[in-house]
């Protein structure tokens, strides 16, 4: 029977789900029980999903303390012997993962998108050269097999129906606290673009009047997003950004305007149903992967279907 | 005070050509540059020297000797020292090897901060860094995109971090290791012109095998613990598209296409 522990971050709950996914695609056919492992508070909501559920509830140990929380997994490994690690390829996640690897003396697999088999062997498949390049990966046959999972790219659609057997963890070692959590300043109170339906997305071809974009996206009840070119200039926020070094979204419908489509850009775009593209090269990399392609300038485009949806609302009222 | 600057040289990926007919990305005659959020960290070094002229940075790099050309440039910018760690034993090596031999030089060596960069933009993997703290046992933080100068050399330094949907702050025990993203406020100067042809040759010191005494199973590929079982270009799913141009029937179209799939 493998055994599999996820790390479980509180911020990123559907995330760290979402690995159960990934765990199953790893072993395939054979039999496997899966572990969670949360620090601080408890994680109810991951009964059922879970063959056993790890809380570590010591107050000592913070949620972004990742020495002792390296201590905590280490400890872990050594009682239960897990066959694999998983974190969530979050900011937390992609420092724990690499502290604990270098821990465990075993090899660590970056924000794997996909996993094969090949030869007997678990192939880890990640995007590498801004997502120019796709590598696959294979550990060499060290205990446990540990890797970061890009977000939002598995989604896992099983049942809760385990009989999940809770484990209070004490740890043994606790070292004291090297930093200090002084203040959290949320973001501009913009929704984020991965959880949008629909995206209004401005490229290098949009320039100066990529704000005109939120026009048409207020009429579609839709977020605006950004290529990286745009993010460069400055003309959109990071967190704006689709994309390998951007985010991964997985919207139902995606305009892109004056988006040329790089390789990295498309990257983004893997789980999305339909793209509208405006262009005024009908044969830029995108419009192969469009639904549509509207040939010509993307500001005219704008207010003509802005215009359009306004009046077929209005003759409708 | 010391400062470490890890460095590293990667191809410009932003500039690949991607060649659709035969499905490769043209790799020839592509250009190294100091990966972006690296130039971020050595930015930063450059400011605090700048206010503290005493402060001495030294860059560190693990790469074949063809970087040295560039090495030079940044040692023109007013850094004191660069160590070139280099030997063909390490081509090939993972982040697991890598951080291995950065580590086993920066434990030889005193310093009063590590900086680095967050991702680097060829292999991205964020490893290295955190991987370096914790053979070296010290505090790293990615996603750093501020550093209080004030509070820069006392016992902890205060740091701003970007978590994604926050800003973070956060005081931190040093010596740790920084790692930057690339953000527009530390932007690398450019060379004075008195110095683009200075000789910097005896600031670079190159370290091999015969120092840091690896055996030669322990490290490169037969070391690491990954390995690449192969790479290949994402063949992108083609779709029948209609192209309609920019005019009202066009805009009809593309709304009968939001209609009929319930977008509006
Ligand atoms: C296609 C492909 C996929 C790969 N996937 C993986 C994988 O999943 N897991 C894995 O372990 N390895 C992987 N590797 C190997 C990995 O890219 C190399 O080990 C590389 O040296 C580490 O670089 P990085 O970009 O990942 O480092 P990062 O950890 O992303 O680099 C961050 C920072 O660390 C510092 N740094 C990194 N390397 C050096 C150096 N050589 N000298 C000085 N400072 C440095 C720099 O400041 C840099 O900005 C892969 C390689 C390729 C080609
Ligand atoms: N005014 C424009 N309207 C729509 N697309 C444009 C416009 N100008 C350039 N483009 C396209 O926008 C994409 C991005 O261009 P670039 O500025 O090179 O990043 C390219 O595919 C161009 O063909």
């Amino acid at each position: 029977m493998k055994k599999s522990l996820i790390y479980i971050e509180q911020n990123h709950f559907q995330n760290s789900m979402d690995l159960l996914e990934v765990v199953r695609q790893v072993y395939d056919a054979e039999e496997y029980e899966t572990y969670g492992v949360s620090f601080g508070a408890s994680c109810d909501e991951a009964e059922g999903l879970f063959d056993y559920l790890i809380e570590v509830p010591d107050q000592r140990i913070r949620s972004y303390d990742v020495i002792n929380m390296t201590n905590v997994l280490e400890e872990l490994q050594g009682f239960y012997h897990f066959d694999s690690i998983l974190f969530p390829a979050t900011q937390l996640g992609r420092m724990l993962a690499p502290r604990t690897a270098m821990r465990l003396h075993v090899g660590l697999v970056a924000d794997v998108t996909a996993i094969r088999h090949k030869n007997g062997f678990v192939e880890m498949v990640r995007p590498a050269f801004s997502g120019k390049i796709m590598a696959g990966i294979v550990n060499r046959n060290r205990v446990p097999l540990m890797m970061s999972v890009r977000q939002n790219v598995f989604s896992y659609q099983g049942a809760s129906q385990k009989q999940t057997e809770k484990i209070k963890y004490s740890p043994i070692r606790i070292e004291d606290r090297k930093i200090e959590l002084i203040e959290v300043r949320e973001k501009e109170k913009t929704r984020d673009i991965r959880e949008s339906e629909i995206l209004i997305s401005g490229g290098g071809g949009t320039g100066r009047y990529f704000p005109k974009l939120k026009h048409l996206a207020d009429e579609l009840n839709a977020q605006v997003s950004a290529s990286r070119k745009t993010v460069d200039s400055g003309t959109a926020p990071r967190s704006m950004q689709v994309g390998q070094s951007g985010k991964t979204v997985s919207t139902k419908l995606y305009m892109a305007l004056g988006i040329s489509g790089s390789l990295q850009h498309m990257e983004g775009l893997k789980n999305v149903e339909n793209i509208v593209s405006v262009n005024t090269n009908r044969d830029a990399p995108i419009c192969s992967r469009s639904d549509i392609v509207v040939e010509g300038d993307a500001e005219e485009f704008i207010e003509r279907l802005t215009d359009k949806i306004k009046w077929e609302k209005q003759s409708r009222e | 005070m010391k400062i470490m600057c890890l460095v590293k040289f990667t191809p410009d990926v932003e500039n690949f050509i991607y060649d659709y007919e035969k499905n490769v990305l043209v790799r020839e005659n592509v250009r190294m540059i100091l990966n972006p959020d690296d130039a971020s960290a050595l930015a930063f070094a450059l400011k605090i020297k700048n206010r503290r002229p005493e402060t001495s940075i030294e860059i560190i790099t693990m790469a074949p000797q063809s970087v040295i050309p560039h090495m030079e440039d940044l040692l023109r910018l007013k850094v004191d020292k660069a160590t070139l760690i280099s030997d063909k034993l390490y081509v090939g090596s993972d982040t697991y090897i890598t951080s291995r031999i950065l580590g086993k030089y920066l434990s030889s060596v005193a310093y009063d901060c590590i900086l680095t960069g967050t991702g680097a933009m060829d292999g991205d993997t964020s490893h290295v860094p955190s991987q370096l703290g914790e053979l070296l046992n010290i505090c790293q933080m990615s996603n750093v995109v501020e550093i209080e100068e004030e509070t820069f050399g006392s016992e902890s330094a205060v740091i701003e971090v970007d978590e994604e949907r926050n800003f973070a702050k956060y005081k931190i025990c040093m010596p740790a290791i920084l790692s930057l993203q690339k953000v527009r406020n530390y932007k690398l100067p450019y060379i004075k012109y008195e110095d683009l042809e200075r000789n910097v040759k005896d600031q670079i010191t190159i370290i091999d095998n015969e120092t840091l005494g690896f055996e030669s199973n322990q490290v490169g590929i037969s070391g690491s613990l990954t390995q690449v079982s192969g790479t290949f270009v994402k063949i992108m799913e083609k779709k029948d598209k209609r192209v309609v141009r920019n005019d009202s029937e066009g805009i009809n179209t593309v709304y009968q296409f939001l209609r009929d799939k319930g977008f509006v």
